[in-house]
Order: structure tokens, then sequence, then C-alpha cells
């Protein structure tokens, strides 16, 4: 760099610097998410009949685990949430998932989820899941004849 | 370029033969008859002389062979293995095209860095580790089951429910039979 | 028939010595009046312009004509006294004797109207100004003042526009007329 032109160089250091600087915003970014954006998949599992969503393909190996036999994409629902916030997500039959999240560190969100049903709290859980990694479960809530499970992912903002 | 300190500003561009044709007049025209312009001219060129004079003063005592034969034995002196590793870096860092290496280079690695960010799933560096835990449940009361599956590294947390409302019998059915772990 | 500098270095990158030789030949000591305007130091100067040489030799292969030889070279010349000029440590005392070797030396060229007390003052003060201004306005004064260079060939050596050339050029000559007007 030395033997560069001095104004060519000045150049170089500062557009080396510029870019340094961008990358380091957004990396800096991911390590200190402003919010983190959740993903509610609300899905009807049943042995009434045999089929999977298509759109359920990303998750199949996991949801197969369950050993239903139908599989049906209800809902899928996106919001930003702020940390120490929270944001609720509306579930068929009355009930709503509510998300917190807590901590990000190692790359992972700490999640609180409260899943309720006409205001009773149903579940309280406090869980950890990779940023933008695998999904997290909770199934059960009786629906229409099979079970609803909801996906829960998270990415941090 | 009109007034007397804007062409007094160009008369070291006149000089050194970088106005165009118009604009040389019109400083020609004024220094001929401003003498604070003329001053300056005379100044510049007085400046110019003594410089060159001193330096060209220097450069007829630089003898053309033992400056050759100098160079000579630079060029045929085996380096040292450091001096080629320094020659070779100042090589790659001063080729015009490999100027923008640099920044390329720093963007390069902070785009793979950053990869995640835009390919959700794509993992790197400490996103191995990627179960879901589970640190706490509360099932108020109701029965609750935690699956961990390996293979396909998938955690459910299943809630067994009796079912509240209008489909009771099916939802029973459903309920009850619940999946098989 | 004199070659021309192109010609010569075709010959050069085809690996004949004796056409490098002819350009060292040609250049050796208007390399040598640059980088000594720039460094101001005898010595330093005379191994800077070798090594530029020795450089230029290196690197003949990657000279692809796109500019002329002389700006090339000038360019692999400036850098290296810029460099050398940021590395140089001289204490006031060093630079004082090399002042005067300089002095002396221009009290032996041929008889001319400059060699009077006055104008020797004017040379040691001019000596000092210059030296006072920052490595890029000593180039462009350098380069235009003892090589008559265009300022779109300073501004190929140096990596900046004509305009910069114009302003630097215009801002060294403005403060050495100021800190030499006593003399002029």
């Amino acid at each position: 760099m030395m033997l560069l032109p001095t104004n060519l160089r000045n150049r170089v250091l500062l557009f080396s610097l510029l870019a340094f600087a961008a990358g380091t915003t957004v990396l800096a970014a991911e390590k200190n998410p402003q919010s983190v954006q959740v993903t509610i998949g609300t899905i009807l599992v049943s042995n009434q009949n045999d089929d999977f969503d298509p759109k359920l393909k990303s998750m199949e190996k996991q949801l197969r685990v369950l050993k239903y036999r139908s599989y049906r994409l209800l809902k899928n629902d996106t919001q930003n949430v702020p940390w120490q916030g929270n944001k609720v997500f509306e579930i068929p039959g009355g009930r709503s998932l509510t998300v917190a999240p807590q901590e990000f560190q190692n790359n992972r969100i700490a999640l609180k989820v409260r899943l309720t049903e006409r205001e009773k709290p149903l579940l309280d859980t406090t869980v950890t899941v990779p940023n933008k990694g695998n999904f997290l479960y909770v199934g059960g809530p009786p629906h229409e004849g099979g079970n609803l499970v909801l996906s829960i992912s998270a990415a941090a903002q | 370029m009109n007034s007397c300190e804007n062409i007094r500003d160009s008369i070291g561009s006149w000089l050194d033969g970088e106005l165009s044709p118009s604009q040389s007049e019109a400083v020609q025209s004024h220094v001929a008859t401003c003498g604070a312009c003329a001053e300056t001219r005379r100044q510049l060129e007085k400046i110019d002389r003594t410089l060159k004079t001193s330096l060209d003063a220097e450069a007829v005592r630089v003898d053309f062979l033992p400056f050759w034969r100098e160079v000579q034995s630079r060029i045929n002196r085996k380096r040292s293995p450091i001096e080629q590793l320094v020659d070779w870096g100042r090589d790659i860092l001063t080729a015009p095209r490999v100027t923008w290496a640099i920044p390329a280079v720093i963007i390069v690695l902070i785009g793979i860095l950053s990869l995640d960010a835009y390919l959700p799933g794509w993992k790197f560096g400490a996103a191995r580790n990627s179960f879901a835990a589970v640190d706490s449940i509360d099932a108020h009361g109701s029965s609750v089951a935690l699956l961990r599956e390996n293979e396909t590294k998938t955690t459910v947390i299943w809630l067994y429910q009796d079912e509240e409302g209008e489909n009771d019998a099916a939802a029973d059915e459903s309920a009850k039979s619940g999946p098989t772990f | 028939m004199e070659l021309t500098d192109s010609e010569l270095v075709q010959k050069c990158q085809a690996g004949e010595m004796s056409a490098f030789q002819e350009l060292v030949s040609r250049y050796h000591q208007k390399v040598y009046m640059v980088i000594l305007g720039l460094l101001r130091h005898r010595e330093d100067a005379l191994e800077v312009a070798q090594e530029t040489f020795f450089r230029a030799f290196r690197k003949i292969n990657s000279f692809q004509g796109g500019s002329s030889f002389y700006t090339w070279l000038y360019r692999i010349a400036v850098n290296m006294a810029i460099d050398a000029q940021r590395r140089q440590k001289r204490n006031p005392l060093d630079f004082r004797e090399n002042m005067d070797d300089l002095l002396e030396a221009q009290n032996e060229v041929a008889q001319d109207p400059f060699s009077d007390v006055h104008d020797r003052e004017l040379r040691e003060s001019l000596v000092k100004a210059i030296n006072e201004l920052t490595p890029e306005h000593k180039a462009v004064i350098v380069l235009r003042t003892i090589e008559g260079l265009s300022y779109k060939d300073i501004g190929e050596i140096l990596g900046c526009s004509e305009g910069t050339v114009m302003s630097r050029l215009h801002y060294a000559r403005k403060k050495l007329q100021d800190k030499l007007s006593a003399y002029l």
C-alpha cells in the first residue's frame, strides 16, 4: 500500500474502511439484534386423510416424526417482536400464542411462549431456538377432527 | 476571468501553457498592462528558474557509468527470501487492477460472514447446535410430553388436552390417540 | 537512428539488457533530479534513483504502453521518494549539511547571473521553503518546474486529476511566494 500514489492509496484506504465499517455494522447488527422475526405456522394434523400439504415440504421430515397421515397448513404468521416485548399470534379455536424474546446468545434466541385458550393459559414454556434454524413444535390442541401443531421459528433482525 | 485577482491566480497555469487560447490571450493582455500581475509573473518565473538551476547543478554531477553499475549490481544480486517475499508483496499491492482487490476481499469476507442473514438455514460458525432446547414447561395441570428426535433434530412439546368445543366425539378420539412418538 | 522509448521497452521485454541500459542513460539524471527535489538529500536521492531503475527493470514486463514510459518511470520514482521521505529521520544538523552541499554545487555552476549573495540567500530560503511543503505539493512543483511536464502527465504520475494538479501547484507557488517575498 505504501507504494501507491498517495491519492489512490487514500482512496483505497477510505473505501476499505467504509467496506469494513459497513460489514461490521451488518455483523454487529446480528450480534446485537434490534428485534426478532417470529414465524408461527399453524398445521392441522390428523389421521382422517392421507395427504401432505406441499407448503409444508420444508419441514416434512420433522413433521413425519409425529406419524400422522394428514398434514395441512392452515396459516403462517410472521411478526417482528421487540426484545423484552411480546406479540400475540391468533390460533384457530379461540386460542392464541404469545411469544416474548428474552435473549440472544451464541446465535440462539431464548423465547418465552404462552399458549392460551379463551384467556386461559394452557402452556407456558421457555425455549431456546437456533437463530434462523430449526423449528420448535408445540402440538396438541384439538381442532376439526385432528390436532393443531404450531411450528415456531425465530430470526434475529 | 476578469478581475485582477482571478487573473493573478491563473498566471501560473498560463506560464505552464495549460490555459485555453482565449484564456491565455486574456491573461497576456492583462499582464502587459497591470503592474501587480507583471510582478507576480516575474516572481513565479524567478522561483522556477532558481529551483531548476539548483537541481540542474546537482544532476550533472551524477555520472552515468557508476550509476549504471550500481543498478546492474542490484539487478544481478541474488535477493534473499525475505526480500523476494517483500518484492512479491509489493508487486501484488501495486498492480493497478489489484488495488481494488483489498476492499473487494474485505467485502467478500464480510459477505461470507453475513451469508446466513440472506440464506436462512445456511449454517456458519457458531450455529452448529441446531436443536431447539426446552428450558421449562408449565402445562397448568395438563399432561405434556417432550419429544426430541436426533435424526431430524426435531423438538416437540405435546400438550394432551381434552376438547371443550363442539366436535367432542371426534376431538376426544384425536386427543386420546395423539401422535405416536 | 535513435530508438524511441517504446522500442527500447519492447527490446527490454524481449530480454535485451542493452536496451534497458539505454533507457537508464536517458533518464537517470532526470529521475535523480526529481527525487532530489523531493528528498533534498544527495545520498538518499542517489540510492532511491538507483532503486527506482531496479524496480522498473523488475516490472518492465508489466508496462503495457498505456502511458508513456517516462510517466510510468516517474510514477515509480515519485512513489519511492515519497515513501523514503516519510521514513526519513534526518536531524536538523544533517539537513543543514546537505543544504550547504547543494548550495555549493549551485555556485559551481557556470558563471551565471545568480551567483551573488542575494541569490544565494534566495536559494537557501527556496530549499527550506520547498522542504516545508507536503510531499504531494513538493511533487507537483518539482515535476512541473524541473521536467516541464504537463498537468495531464503529472496527474498520471501522481494518480490525481489535472484539476488537483493545478490547485496544488497554485497553492505551492503561493506558499513559496509568501515565504520568499523578501528575496524575490
